[in-house]
C-alpha cells in the first residue's frame, strides 16, 4: 500500500498548502483577487480532508499498526499527520462558521495568517517525516532539528504537561464563553436602556 | 469584562504557550534509569573511534584510539573487610559506581562466511532471551549470564535460545566457516602481558584453544586468594581499595598481578580493611588463544586509549580465527567498554569492510619491515553508537518495519545511521511507556487545536450574526 499512500498523499498536501497560501495572501490584502481565492477556501478544504482522509487510512495500511506504532518514525509520522486533519477540519470549521468575519480586523487577519502558517508547518513535517520513513530524507529534517526536535525520537508529552494542556483546553472555550455572554449581555443592557 | 480583542489575544497566546511548552518538554520524562529492570542509559549516544590497519607479508596491524575520560583498568577483586576475603565480581547494570570495570575493545571478523554479517555486524549475534535484556521471556532468572551471543543459524528457534541444533551441524558449520573470529583486549586481564584475547562466535562466545591470558585467584574452598603480591618487590602485599577505587585520570602503575611476579598468598598476614587482591593471575598466552598482541604498548594518555593489536595473516586456526590474505576484502565490527561498563552496556560499529589492498571502507596499507608508520596512514573515523536493546530476531519479525528491507539483504548502513539506531535502541527499550505517552500527546494535541478553533470561532461569531 506504501506506493498508493505516497501517490495520494500528494492531494492534501498540494490543496492545504494552497489553503495555507490563500489564508496569508487574504490575510494581507482585501483585493479582488484576494476575495476571490478566499471565496473558493471552503469547498478547497473540504476536498483536501476528503482526499486526506484516503491517505491517512491507506497509511495505516502500510504497515501493520503494531509495526507502524512501536517505530518511532512511523509514531511520528502518524501523530503530525492526525494533527494536521484534526487542524485542517477545525479551520475549514472556524472558516465556514465565522465566514467573512474572519477577515475583519487586524486581529483576525492576524490569527487567519497565524492559523496558515501553522497549518503550513504541520504539513511540511508530516511530509518530511513521511519522506524518511519512504527512505527520501530532506533538509528539513536538520531544520526540525535545530528547533529541537530529533525526529529519530518519539515525540511525546511528559505526563505533567497533560495536566497543562487540560487547563489551557477547558480554559481557552471557556474565555470565550465569557466573554462573548458578557458581550452579548452588555449589548443587550445597551439596546434596552436605548 | 474581557474584550473580545483581548480575549481573541489571550485565547491565542494560552495556545501559543502550550505550543511552546510542549516543544521544549517534548520526548522527556519517560526514559529514566531502572536497574532492577536492567534499563540504565548512557548519557552519550554516540563515539568516535579512529582505525588504521596495515600489514605486510606475514602481519596484520589494527590501530585504535578512542576517546575515555579517565582509564579503567579493575576488574574482579578480592578484597578483605570485616576480617574475611570476599569476590568483587560482578556485572554492573550500567556504570559501576565503584569504577571497578576494565575498559575493553572488541572486534569481530568475518571473510565472507558469514553473508549477514557484512551487512548487519554484530545485531546478527544478538539472539532471543539474551542475557541483561529487561525481557528474557520464559527465561528469566535460568541461567541468565550464560545466554550470550550467538550466529542465527545455530539455532532451530530464532525465538529461543536454548533452541540449539545438533552437534554435527555445529561441527560442519563451523567448517565452512560460519563462525566470527572475534579479538578481545582488556584493560586489566590481557594488556599488561602485551595481549588481546582470542575468542570467537559460533553457537556461543568460545575461546580458542590454547591457555589463556589469565586464571583464576580465588581459593573457593579456602575463600580467599591463592596469590598476592610480592611485598619484597613491589612494597605492599595487596592494594588499598581506596586507590583502586579513587585512580582518576591518570594511569595507574602496579594494578596487576602476573604469574612471574605474585607469590603464595599467606593468610598469616596482618590483613586490613581495604586491602584488595586482584582475582585474576596474568600469564603468557598461548596456542590459538595467544595469536594476538599488543604491538608497542597499549595506553591511555590525556583522554585516549591507544592500542595496537597485530596478528599473523595466517595463524594456523582456521576453525577459529579468520585468515587474512593479500587482496581480500573482510568485514569487521567493533565495540567499545569504556567508563566502568559491561556487558551490552557498550558501544558498536556498523560494520566496516576492510580491504587488503584493495578498496573497501577502509583501505590496509601495505608496507615493508617490522612496524608500519601509522603517522603516514590516514585514520578512518567509525562512528559507534550504544545498541540498546535490539535482537536479530525482532530485527527480523513484522514488528520492525525494515524487516522486508532485511530479507531482501538491504545492509543497515542504506537505511539508518548511528545516531538514529542508538536512538531506536533507547526507545526499544522503554517501548511500552513510550507508545502509552504518545497516543495520549496524540489525543491531547488533537484536543488542544479542537479547543482552540472552538474557541476561536466563537469569539468571531457566527456569519449571521
Amino acid at each position: 500500500m506504501a506506493p498508493y499512500h505516497a501517490m495520494m498523499a500528494h492531494f492534501p498536501v498540494a490543496i492545504f498548502l494552497t489553503a495555507s497560501i490563500i489564508l496569508a495572501f487574504r490575510a494581507i490584502s482585501a483585493g479582488q483577487l484576494a476575495r476571490s481565492f478566499d471565496r473558493v477556501l471552503v469547498p478547497l478544504l473540504a476536498l483536501g480532508i476528503v482526499t486526506g482522509v484516503v491517505t491517512y487510512v491507506f497509511g495505516l495500511m502500510v504497515w501493520p499498526a503494531d509495526t507502524l506504532q512501536t517505530t518511532p518514525l512511523g509514531r511520528n509520522h502518524m501523530m503530525a499527520a492526525t494533527w494536521s486533519m484534526a487542524y485542517w477540519t477545525a479551520v475549514l470549521a472556524l472558516r465556514w462558521w465565522v465566514g467573512e468575519r474572519a477577515w475583519e480586523g487586524f486581529t483576525n487577519r492576524l490569527i487567519m495568517l497565524g492559523l496558515g502558517a501553522l497549518g503550513g508547518g504541520l504539513l511540511a513535517i508530516t511530509g518530511t517525516i513521511g519522506g524518511h520513513l519512504h527512505g527520501a530524507p530532506s533538509f528539513l529534517t536538520s531544520v526540525l532539528r535545530e528547533i529541537g526536535w530529533e525526529v529519530y525520537a518519539t515525540f511525546y508529552f511528559p505526563s505533567w504537561i497533560f495536566f497543562v494542556l487540560a487547563v489551557v483546553i477547558v480554559a481557552m472555550p471557556a474565555v470565550a464563553v465569557v466573554t462573548v455572554r458578557s458581550r452579548n449581555a452588555r449589548m443587550k443592557a445597551e439596546g434596552g436602556a436605548a | 469584562m474581557i474584550r473580545r480583542r483581548t480575549a481573541v489575544v489571550a485565547v491565542s497566546g494560552l495556545f501559543t504557550a502550550a505550543l511552546f511548552l510542549a516543544l521544549v518538554t517534548h520526548s522527556t520524562g519517560i526514559v529514566r534509569d531502572d536497574p532492577e529492570r536492567k534499563r540504565w542509559i548512557p548519557a552519550e549516544l554516540t563515539m568516535p573511534l579512529e582505525l588504521r590497519v596495515a600489514y605486510n607479508d606475514s602481519e596484520i596491524f589494527f590501530h585504535y584510539r578512542w576517546p575515555a575520560d579517565r582509564p579503567h583498568v579493575y576488574t574482579d577483586l578480592l578484597r578483605y573487610n570485616d576480617g574475611r576475603w570476599e569476590r568483587k565480581l560482578h556485572s554492573p547494570v550500567g556504570s559501576d559506581p565503584d569504577g571497578i570495570y576494565e575498559d575493553r575493545l572488541t572486534m569481530m571478523v568475518d571473510d565472507g562466511s558469514v553473508p549477514e554479517f557484512q551487512r548487519y555486524g554484530g545485531y546478527i549475534t544478538v539472539g532471543a532471551n539474551m542475557r541483561d535484556f529487561s525481557d528474557a521471556g520464559d527465561y528469566a532468572g535460568r541461567d541468565d549470564a550464560h545466554r550470550r551471543k550467538y550466529l542465527p543459524a545455530t539455532r532451530s528457534d530464532p525465538d529461543d535460545w536454548y533452541s540449539i541444533v545438533d552437534a554435527d551441524t555445529l561441527a560442519a558449520q563451523r567448517e565452512a566457516g560460519y563462525f566470527l573470529d572475534l579479538w578481545h583486549w582488556r584493560a586489566h586481564l590481557s594488556n599488561p602481558v602485551g595481549h588481546s584475547d582470542d575468542q570467537f562466535i559460533a553457537w556461543y562466545r568460545l575461546y580458542d584453544s590454547g591457555q589463556g591470558p589469565f586464571f583464576s585467584n580465588w581459593d573457593g574452598d579456602a575463600k580467599q586468594p591463592r596469590f598476592m603480591f610480592d611485598a619484597a618487590a613491589s612494597g605492599q602485599p595487596a592494594l588499598r581499595w581506596e586507590d583502586v577505587t579513587g585512580t582518576g585520570a591518570r594511569m595507574p602503575t602496579g594494578y596487576f598481578l602476573s604469574e612471574d611476579t605474585a607469590v603464595p598468598f599467606d593468610a598469616g598476614r596482618d590483613w586490613r580493611d581495604g586491602d584488595v587482591i586482584p582475582g585474576q593471575v596474568l600469564r603468557e598466552p598461548s596456542g590459538g588463544r595467544g595469536t594476538i598482541r599488543v604491538q608497542g604498548e597499549g595506553r591511555w594518555a590525556d583522554g585516549y586509549w591507544d592500542v595496537t593489536l597485530a596478528r599473523k595473516l595466517d595463524t594456523g586456526y582456521p576453525l577459529e580465527d579468520k585468515i587474512f590474505r593479500d587482496q581480500g576484502v573482510y568485514s569487521i565490527a567493533l565495540s567499545v567498554h569504556r567508563d566502568a561498563r559491561a556487558s551490552r552496556w557498550h558501544y558498536v560499529s556498523m560494520p566496516v569492510q576492510v580491504g587488503l589492498g584493495r578498496n573497501g571502507d577502509v583501505k590496509a596499507t601495505r608496507f615493508d619491515g617490522a612496524v608500519p608508520d601509522w603517522s603516514r596512514i590516514e585514520p578512518h573515523e567509525v562512528k559507534l553508537f550504544y545498541p540498546g536493546q535490539v535482537s536479530w530476531p525482532r530485527l527480523t519479525h513484522e514488528i520492525h518495519a525494515g524487516s522486508k528491507y532485511i530479507a531482501k539483504g538491504v545492509p543497515v548502513k542504506f537505511r539508518h545511521s548511528e545516531a538514529q539506531l542508538a536512538q531506536y535502541g533507547v526507545e526499544i527499550e522503554f517501548e511500552r511507556e513510550i507508545r502509552r505517552q504518545w497516543w495520549l500527546s496524540m489525543i491531547a494535541g488533537v484536543l488542544l487545536v479542537v479547543s482552540f478553533v472552538f474557541s476561536v470561532s466563537i469569539l468571531l461569531g457566527h456569519r449571521e450574526d
